[in-house]
């Protein structure tokens, strides 16, 4: 499959967006792979997180934009204390969740937790799974 | 001694066991554990972005009505509350965007009367005064491990124990300044303070699925076996924790766990509260251990429960 690696305007934006939010540099990612090699909830990624990374490099927004594992991860930050380069991953992750389309509708709610079971779960998780998934 | 104490959501309803083993422990260290008036939710997270600085409203009218009523430290106990305190404290004293636009938002809700609309004066900007610190860390550094031995009364007599961490507590290693995030001793040296031994074992700062618990909850399951099994295999009776979440995804979650890997047979979780409670001659009663859904009676009933210190 050809790639077209030339950034325009648009990308340029969305990169430009996702730095400004997150407070890194995306591009001091040379790829080690060691925040994909950490993270335990990999297996339940379609991308890893380094290639999350790599496509934020290369402006494919569509690509990064429809990916399941910025609903995955936990914010767990295994990736931010072992990258060499001292990117915060998990930062960025934040960022691309925040640059979703605003009118869309959220990964998870509020609506979305079973009645039975918001009875047993600790008050925190709600919390923080509305502050991280929804809008 | 009064000390600050700020106990979190959760703990007021569904980890009623680490508050009340908490403020039992602390009483027999002759600690008054004091709470901030009027506090709220801390927000669970510490906002990642720079754009949801909003976010940090809540942490800092907690840290800054402590200052008000003269504290100068303020204790928590969930990893959760302890990361989103800590972590807003210190955006404050480092960012003096955040500190300018935190301030200017809470003078106006602070000085305004949400009825009359009448403006109070004397407010005094929040510039990170309070220092914020987790119970083990309060306990390593302020009372200190011979303080602590002087008043057990109990002896665990060596047992087995696995401290977890997760991933609150460590990291980012720069703004949490805890332990170090991938070798920590702190929950290790207070098992082994209070009497029991420590288990080393390679899940410790693992993450243990946190909230996608409920989203996600095949990968939580998954995320808190691996712990479980890690420590089973270093000899663990137990598990130690901090965070109500850890605690209800190891322990709630021990029934899908049992079903989907079978080389599981179960192992009871505890709060490291309940255990220091325990080891100060609190009673059984009150350390909350009806919450368990594993059972952790018969750790606490095979201690021999003569007094061994006086």
């Amino acid at each position: 499959m050809r790639v077209t690696l030339k950034a325009g305007p648009e990308q340029r934006t969305f990169i430009e967006r996702i730095e400004e939010l997150c407070g890194e540099n995306v591009f001091a990612c040379y790829q080690c792979g060691r925040c994909s090699a950490g993270c335990p909830m990999a297996s339940e990624m379609d991308l890893l997180p380094n290639q999350i990374i790599r496509l934020v490099q290369l402006g494919l927004i569509e690509d990064v934009l429809k990916s399941k594992t910025l609903f995955v991860c936990a914010s767990c930050f295994t990736c931010e204390s072992r990258c060499p380069k001292g990117i915060d991953m998990a930062r960025v992750m934040e960022a691309v969740r925040h640059v979703l389309d605003p009118k869309g509708s959220d990964a998870f709610g509020p609506g979305e937790i079973p009645p039975e079971l918001a009875k047993e779960l600790p008050q925190q998780v709600m919390v923080a799974l509305c502050r991280k998934f929804a809008k | 001694m009064k000390l600050h104490y700020y106990p979190g959501c959760t703990l007021k309803e569904k980890a009623t066991a680490l508050d009340v083993s908490t403020r039992e422990a602390m009483k027999r260290l002759d600690i008054e554990l004091i709470e901030p008036e009027g506090w709220t939710c801390c927000g669970a997270e510490y906002p990642l972005t720079e754009e949801k600085i909003v976010g940090l409203a809540a942490p800092i009218r907690i840290l800054r009505q402590v200052r008000e009523e003269s504290g100068d430290v303020l204790v928590t106990t969930c990893s959760f509350c302890y990361a989103v305190l800590k972590r807003a404290n210190k955006a404050i004293q480092d960012d003096p965007l955040k500190h300018r636009r935190i301030n200017a938002f809470l003078r106006d809700d602070i000085q305004i009367d949400p009825l009359t609309k009448d403006r109070k004066t004397g407010f005094e900007d929040y510039n990170g005064e309070v220092q914020v610190l987790h119970l083990l860390e309060y306990l390593r550094d302020r009372v200190g491990a011979p303080k602590i031995q002087s008043r057990l009364k109990r002896d665990f007599q060596g047992l087995p124990v696995a401290a977890y961490y997760g991933c609150r507590l460590l990291r980012p290693q720069e703004e949490m300044d805890f332990d170090e995030p991938d070798s920590p001793r702190v929950f290790e040296d207070f098992l082994e303070t209070v009497g029991c031994s420590s288990v080393d074992y390679a899940f410790k700062q693992e993450c243990c699925g946190s909230y996608l618990s409920v989203s996600l909850p095949d990968a939580a399951t998954e995320a808190s076996y691996r712990v479980l099994r890690a420590a089973q295999m270093g000899g663990a009776r137990a598990v130690t924790v901090t965070c109500p979440l850890c605690f209800y995804n190891m322990d709630r979650r021990q029934e899908a766990i049992k079903e989907k890997f079978l080389d599981f047979a179960g192992l009871p979780v505890l709060y490291f509260t309940q255990i220091l409670a325990w080891a100060l001659g609190v009673d059984r009663k009150v350390l909350g251990l009806e919450e368990h859904a594993v059972p952790a009676d018969s750790l606490f009933k095979e201690v021999p429960v003569t007094e061994v210190r006086t």
